[in-house]
């Protein structure tokens, strides 16, 4: 069983993974060329205006105070400023509106992966080397080879210019002031009572769930293919099937199960690269999320948002990949915790 | 939980759920896709664009994108005409200057959205929360654009409560195209004192107030000012958008789900054409650039090779391949549309056997290493920066010039050309206020004495202007630029930045490349909507179908 001891423990070793993190953010962008006053002072600026800047967000201090200011903020949750928004709004204020729009979109192209990847890579394994299987492995090498900079428009053209089943980007029609509740726009039209709203909001987020889902669905139905193909040729299956046990009851009781312990890792994993996924689904649909959010402030050397961008997601892949190791256990109760 | 599943049931299952997938679809565009408004008459007007406003507060960026919205719910004293840089009435009704004393009336009735009545007094308080370290609610974050255009004055008084009076510290032509700036746009007096959140609450005396700033996606709603002191508006709300990519927003406009977007490239054009929508373009006021840095680099100081430089580029290909059509070629900073423009200037010719022989003329015949410093993302003025620094280093290297491109982003190229380390660099300038100071004295003079026989500013001098790429510092350039300034006769004027123009063609500071279009897809719903040249878009006027 899952002992309150080791989720204690995993949760305490998030310290040093983020503290590591911290580090290697921080030093990367101490050594990328480049001056964040001048962007913030913009084109016009004179050279003076560019050092009082300097001197105000104290990039002129030593590297050692830098960091040193960076961690002591970091440790009482501060993850400071902005350099560009607002000139001075919160880094904490500025994802907390932001971070919920990527995770819905991660957490929505995921099910859709997982929905969709799981039946198609049981049927292939139990189908092996059929029509099914080949199109379905066709189905998913594409899926992994086709770049979403280049789905994400096709689909836009298909499904939102041609045929106008579904709008092109943003999160939610125009006509609708979207609700800031939680952030997560499905859930909080729904916890208004917005009904229009939530169903222009899912609507919106169903082909970049689909585009960042793909993915996903590939990698997931390969995965399960290849370890239920495993699972089915170990002895305990040939023992149940020699019992006179039904094949399907089979399949579903004791090689779904088993089989499903390597799936559920490449799903944690898979999370984080939805993360990733997360960028450019959000630059080709407009979706405002972190992604397009980092892309932005790395270009504009918004330091403190790239630094709490990716400590952010650091946290979630840590936590993430707890929840993963968890269900092993669950999965499988002779995986000690 | 075990399911029968065999290859008929899968395809069953699958089947039905694409049907029902696409009944969904169906169903849901049926909901959604008749996008009626139920505003009233007026309607919705949907504007897309590439990036959000960092802040809603005008005094504290310099960025177009924050000027998009706070253009339609604050004024500045005086305007521009639209589609044009002539100066129009807004909140001032009347202006004259006489040597350093600017007087200004305003005009009466204009109504901020919180009911106060527009008087000099929020004309005060707004300068003083710019510029007056002194003002208890004095803005620290104030943009550059605060001691850039107001710099000179040295005291504004309220004569009464429609007439202001600004005492300047030196003859200073461009004064009043300098208070058509976006950032200088009339807060309320009592706004500014009762420390309202200026960067996301808006109240102005424009033609539309903030409705709602959603802080996730950026998007900007405002609903019509009906106490409004003007002419509109004629919609009900107007909403802004954020849609990064441009080949989306052009999908957008293409679906009907947005009414005017902006920021298109050449490729997006083609693909607004298609559709329904209708591209629209005019001449921009601004000017791609690769300056040549005298400071930096040698051979730059020998006018020979400098103009072999601007031989040695073929502009007019570049602007047809390139920019592949959506700009015309540079003979001058200034474009047709501003005072002072030259027209019996042209561009230099493409002519690599002139360049060459200008190149042994300079003693520089086997050609020389030349670094180029470039940026990385697309810019108005520059839209594929990568194409064309490679383009221009192929025609150098045919006469002989041996190039590498360092390309850098945005930021760190700021600072790499910013603190004079390139040999040449691109670069560009979008005018901010219509007038030829704004390209000739803030570009191409040194802002500092120089000795009359040299021809280069020392870079790290004090108060160099280091917007002055090329360290250019032609003494009889600046007197003309100098005298321009303080001129306030347009026709002289017009003469003196006239034979500025001349000189900057001779001494070749700069291979002045290309001035872009501005261009908007707009959808066949909209009427009046006059597309803007500087700062914009006005939406007062625009009408929906």
């Amino acid at each position: 069983m899952i002992s309150k001891r080791y989720i204690v423990k995993r949760l305490l070793l998030l310290i040093p993974v983020l503290l590591g993190v911290a580090t290697l953010v921080f030093s990367i962008l101490q050594l990328s060329p480049g001056n964040p006053a001048r962007v913030i002072a913009g084109e016009r600026a004179s050279e003076a205006a560019v050092r009082e800047i300097e001197r105000r967000l104290g990039l002129n201090d030593p590297i050692w105070v830098q960091y040193g200011r960076f961690l002591w903020d970091l440790l009482h949750l501060d993850l400071g400023e902005s350099y560009v928004y607002r000139r001075g709004q919160p880094v904490a204020g500025l994802l907390r509106w932001k971070f919920p729009i990527t995770m819905e979109l991660a957490v929505f192209g995921q099910l859709a992966g997982i929905l969709f990847g799981i039946p198609i890579g049981i049927i292939s394994a139990v189908k092996q080397d059929s029509l099914t299987d080949h199109l379905s492995r066709f189905g998913a090498l594409t899926g992994i080879s086709v770049p979403i900079f280049w789905s994400g428009p096709l689909l836009i053209l298909l499904f939102s210019v041609t045929l106008g089943w579904f709008p092109t980007s943003t999160r939610i029609g125009s006509e609708y002031t979207a609700p800031q509740v939680t952030g997560l726009l499905t859930v909080d039209t729904l916890l208004l009572g917005q009904y229009e709203a939530f169903i222009s909001a899912v609507h919106h987020l169903f082909l970049p769930s689909l585009v960042i889902g793909v993915y996903s669905m590939a990698l997931i139905s390969r995965m399960m293919r290849s370890s239920m193909l495993e699972v089915i040729r170990k002895d305990y299956i040939r023992t149940a099937r020699a019992k006179g046990q039904g094949a399907k009851i089979t399949l579903m009781k004791h090689g779904f199960r088993n089989a499903l312990i390597p799936v559920v890792t490449v799903i944690g994993i898979q999370f984080g690269s939805l993360l990733g996924g997360a960028v450019l689904t959000e630059t080709v649909f407009a979706i405002p999320g972190v992604g397009k959010l980092l892309v932005t402030v790395i270009q504009d050397g918004d330091y403190p948002v790239v630094q709490g961008i990716v400590l952010v997601f650091a946290v979630v892949f840590t936590l993430v990949n707890l929840l993963v190791d968890l269900t092993y256990s669950y999965l499988d109760p002779r995986i000690e915790q | 939980m075990a399911r029968d599943i065999d290859r008929r049931n899968f395809l069953k299952a699958a089947g039905g759920a694409a049907v029902t997938t696409s009944m969904t679809a169906g169903c849901l565009s049926g909901i959604l896709g008749e996008g009626d408004n139920d505003g009233g008459e007026g309607g919705t007007l949907t504007y897309g664009r590439g990036a959000p406003s960092d802040t809603l507060d005008p005094q504290s960026s310099t960025s177009g994108e924050v000027a998009k919205v706070t253009n339609q719910v604050y004024e500045p004293l005086i305007g521009f005409e639209p589609g044009t840089a002539t100066l129009a009435e807004s909140l001032a009704t009347n202006w004259e200057m006489d040597g350093t004393t600017a007087t200004i009336e305003l005009r009466e009735g204009a109504e901020f959205h919180n009911g106060d009545e527009f008087t000099a007094e929020d004309f005060i308080a707004t300068y003083r929360r710019y510029l007056d370290e002194d003002y208890d609610y004095y803005n620290e974050d104030g943009s550059i654009y605060g001691p850039y255009l107001l710099g000179s004055v040295e005291d504004v008084t309220a004569e009464d409560d429609y007439t202001l009076t600004f005492e300047i510290s030196k003859r200073y032509a461009p004064f009043m195209a300098n208070l058509a700036v976006f950032a200088l746009v009339v807060l309320p007096k009592s706004e500014i004192e009762a420390e309202t959140d200026f960067a996301t609450e808006m109240v102005g005396t424009g033609p539309f107030e903030l409705d709602n700033l959603n802080e996730g996606s950026g998007q900007v709603r405002l609903t019509a000012n009906d106490s409004y002191w003007g002419d509109g508006p004629n919609v009900d709300e107007v909403v802004f958008q954020v849609i990064g990519e441009n080949s989306t927003r052009a999908s957008s406009l293409n679906a009907g789900e947005l009414d005017i977007i902006d920021g298109l490239d050449s490729q997006t054009v083609g693909q607004v054409e298609e559709g329904d929508g209708e591209v629209r373009r005019i001449a921009g006021m601004n000017v791609g650039y690769l300056a040549m840095n005298g400071a930096e680099f040698e051979p730059f100081q020998d006018k020979r090779v400098r103009q072999a430089m601007n031989y040695a580029i073929d502009t007019e290909a570049l602007a047809n391949n390139i920019y592949q059509g959506i700009a015309t070629p540079a003979s001058q900073p200034i474009t047709e549309s501003i005072l002072g423009y030259n027209e019996d200037l042209d561009p230099y010719p493409h002519d690599p056997d002139q360049a060459q022989s200008l190149l042994e003329e300079a003693g520089y015949g086997d050609g020389f290493d030349l670094e180029i410093a470039a940026f990385q993302n697309p810019r108005a003025y520059n839209p594929s920066p990568t194409q064309a620094a490679e383009t221009i280093s192929s025609y150098l290297e045919d006469i002989g010039i041996n190039v590498t491109i360092e390309q850098q982003t945005w930021e760190s190229y700021l600072e790499y050309t910013g603190t004079g380390k390139h040999d040449a660099c691109f670069l560009g300038w979008m005018t901010d206020n219509g007038d030829p100071d704004n390209f000739y004295y803030a570009l191409l003079h040194p802002q500092i004495d120089v000795p009359e026989d040299q021809d280069f500013a020392d870079w790290d001098a004090d108060g160099y202007n280091t917007s002055n790429r090329a360290a250019w510092a032609n003494n009889e350039f600046m007197e003309l630029i100098e005298e321009g300034q303080t001129t306030y006769d347009d026709g002289e004027r017009e003469e003196l930045y006239q034979q500025a123009g001349e000189i900057f063609h001779e001494e070749c500071p700069w291979v002045p490349l290309v001035h872009t279009e501005e261009i908007r897809g707009v959808s066949s719903d909209i009427n009046n909507y006059v597309v803007e040249l500087i700062g914009g878009p006005f939406l007062a006027q625009v009408q929906l179908n």
